[in-house]
């Protein structure tokens, strides 16, 4: 039954702004709390791909998106493998078999130049999103956070934090142990900015390392580094 | 003996090609048109099922809309609108109103989310009078509250996931700096409380500075409650206005009634060919049987008999043909269902087509009373073929 038909039309005008302002409204609410209507696990994805890939590689001309997960690519089978070799079990409903990776694969004029590759890591606040990018051979040229809840975030995201990685490799971060924190080589030259933020600090590292070694298991890494381990 | 069922189906099988053509385009009309009945239906259902799971019915707001509070926000304004708490407890005394849940949205800025920073919202809430408006919210870990003053939150599944945070962890409030501890993560809804952060009311107030201070109130009115007569009279509360969320229903049904009259339009076009495929068809067939049928007279059928036999064709071919597409929107309604979703703006959570038995009927007596009604014509004319001029038309044909 149309309540409003006995109404004037005025009235009438009324309701319909109220209730456009009521979609307005939750649809306000849904996009302010980031509301996603994907029933799967959460990914990782760059905020703005066109802008950061050209940020992180200036002479590009295009990139190839790729998704990649642990049950597709290899299962209960796969997981345990990243799992021993990242050193430590996932865990938590953010770390899930399902997963989906987002890999960016860089062009140069139809000449692949590298990857861009993030992952989620728990952070004492909230998620951390750990992107790197890295060329051919596996080497990291840029290191970025792209989302942090902390009071030290800006610390964390700062250029001179992200510089530590650049250069580092897989066979790097495979001298690094994410449970004991025990770390020799280039690994040692890692400083945490923030001491009171030390939760924070080895996210950001088995986050790097846990990103390298999906990269790794995916295909998307030269074989040398696989010979390494 | 050969009944006139066996005659009607033998002369249909004599062209097959013709014959499948017209079942074909039959099919195709009974498919759209059930489809269409179907997602008629479906989105309704759906639609209800979505506004239910809101909990209330009506929402009271501070005067002025949300979505040009949005627009303020983004150009760096103050963003929401608040009414006085107080008027909690005038909503509440009205006669239709069977229970109410103040709530309180709060946005920050937090530059540490992506390149130039993002927002971030909580939304305050009264576990008691939430929860049970939303008898479906059920804890994955942990539970409500622990006090209305305390410095927790619950999270819904999404937002937990999210931001990876499990009972036991800390959230930060940006811009605040204020710690919050999730006691309890819900589980999965497939609603908007599923990527919600949840916050006692009365701490979000006093973290926010906005003691007393509401931005909606969610109303759940009695059974049978005159539901226009509690909005006129909170119409008339000052600086507020209500939102019956029956009228959003209506605004969205507004909107889709558009695209279904022009889909309806397509289904009557298409089973106007499709009609004129059967009259077609039948005709043809009467047309090459001239001589046929003037044999069957010669040897005694009567006219009624011609037309039975005639009429039975097309019935044969409308049934057959209703069935198929019949079959085919079953088959494809999940396939519809995906189509529909991704052309509308707005489609609610779950089957968008439901076709159901009376739906089915409702369709097979629709394209057999079609049929029927093609079959007409072309009985009638094979009826009045005279004998003789049959016969002696052979030479001629």
């Amino acid at each position: 039954m149309n309540l409003l038909r006995e109404k004037p039309i005025l009235f009438e005008f009324y309701n319909l702004r109220s209730s456009i302002c009521a979609g307005a409204f939750w649809a306000l609410l849904l996009v302010l709390i980031g509301y996603t209507d994907a029933w799967g696990a959460v990914g990782c994805e760059l905020n703005d791909p066109d802008r950061d890939v050209a940020r992180f590689f200036p002479k590009s001309t295009g990139y190839k998106t790729h998704y990649a997960s642990i049950l597709q690519r290899g299962g209960q089978a796969l997981l345990g493998k990243v799992e021993t070799r990242l050193g430590d079990k996932f865990q938590g409903i953010y770390e899930t078999i399902d997963v989906p990776y987002t890999i960016y694969e860089i062009f140069t004029n139809n000449k692949r130049v590298g990857y861009i590759h993030g992952v989620n890591h728990k952070g004492q606040f909230g998620g951390i999103q750990v992107f790197l990018a890295l060329d051919l051979e596996g080497r990291i040229k840029a290191f970025y956070i792209q989302k942090m809840t902390s009071k030290y975030a800006a610390k964390f995201r700062d250029p001179n934090f992200g510089k530590q990685f650049v250069d580092l490799m897989l066979k790097d971060f495979n001298l690094y142990d994410v449970v004991s924190q025990k770390a020799s080589g280039k690994m040692e030259g890692i400083k945490n900015p923030v001491p009171e933020a030390e939760f924070d600090f080895r996210a950001a590292l088995r986050a790097t390392k846990k990103n390298l070694v999906l990269l790794d298991e995916f295909g998307f890494l030269p074989q040398p580094s696989q010979k390494a381990e | 003996m050969i009944t006139k069922f066996q005659v009607a189906y033998k002369n249909l099988l004599r062209k097959r090609v013709r014959s499948f053509l017209t079942l074909i385009g039959i099919a195709l009309s009974a498919w759209v048109l059930v489809s269409l009945l179907g997602f008629n239906h479906g989105y309704e259902t759906a639609l209800n099922r979505d506004i239910d799971n809101m909990g209330f019915q009506l929402m009271v707001m501070a005067k002025g809309c949300p979505y040009e509070a949005a627009t303020m926000m983004l150009k760096g304004g103050t963003g929401l609108r608040y009414m006085k708490d107080s008027i909690l407890e005038t909503i509440t005394r009205e006669p239709e109103v069977e229970k109410t849940t103040p709530m309180l949205i709060q946005v920050v800025f937090d530059p540490n989310k992506g390149e130039s920073g993002g927002i971030a919202a909580y939304l305050g809430v009264e576990p008691r009078s939430y929860s049970a408006m939303k008898t479906y919210l059920k804890f994955r870990q942990g539970g409500w509250f622990t006090d209305q003053n305390a410095y927790e939150v619950v999270m819904g599944y999404e937002a937990a996931e999210l931001e990876t945070r499990e009972v036991g962890d800390m959230i930060l409030i940006p811009e605040k700096n204020v710690e919050l501890k999730v006691v309890g993560v819900l589980n999965r809804t497939g609603t908007q409380d599923d990527g919600t952060i949840f916050v006692p009311l009365k701490t979000l107030q006093k973290i926010f500075d906005r003691s007393d201070e509401l931005t909606t109130i969610g109303i759940k009115t009695k059974r049978d409650a005159n539901i226009n007569n509690l909005e006129e009279r909170l119409f008339k509360l000052p600086d507020v206005q209500v939102v019956s969320l029956a009228q959003v229903k209506e605004t969205i049904m507004g909107l889709v009634s558009t695209a279904k009259v022009m889909v309806l339009s397509i289904a009557i076009i298409a089973i106007l060919i499709a009609m004129v495929g059967v009259i077609n068809t039948i005709l043809m067939s009467v047309h090459e049987r001239f001589q046929e049928i003037g044999i069957l007279k010669t040897i005694g059928a009567m006219p009624q008999d011609i037309f039975k036999l005639i009429w039975m064709e097309t019935i044969i071919l409308c049934t057959t043909g209703g069935v198929m597409g019949v079959a085919l929107a079953l088959v494809l309604s999940r396939l519809t269902g995906m189509i529909i979703r991704h052309v509308l703006p707005y489609s609610p959570r779950g089957g968008l087509v439901v076709i159901d038995i009376e739906l089915i009927l409702i369709t097979l007596v629709v394209v057999l009373g079609i049929g029927l009604l093609s079959g007409l014509y072309p009985a009638w004319k094979a009826g009045r073929i005279r004998p003789l001029e049959a016969i002696r038309s052979e030479g001629n044909r």
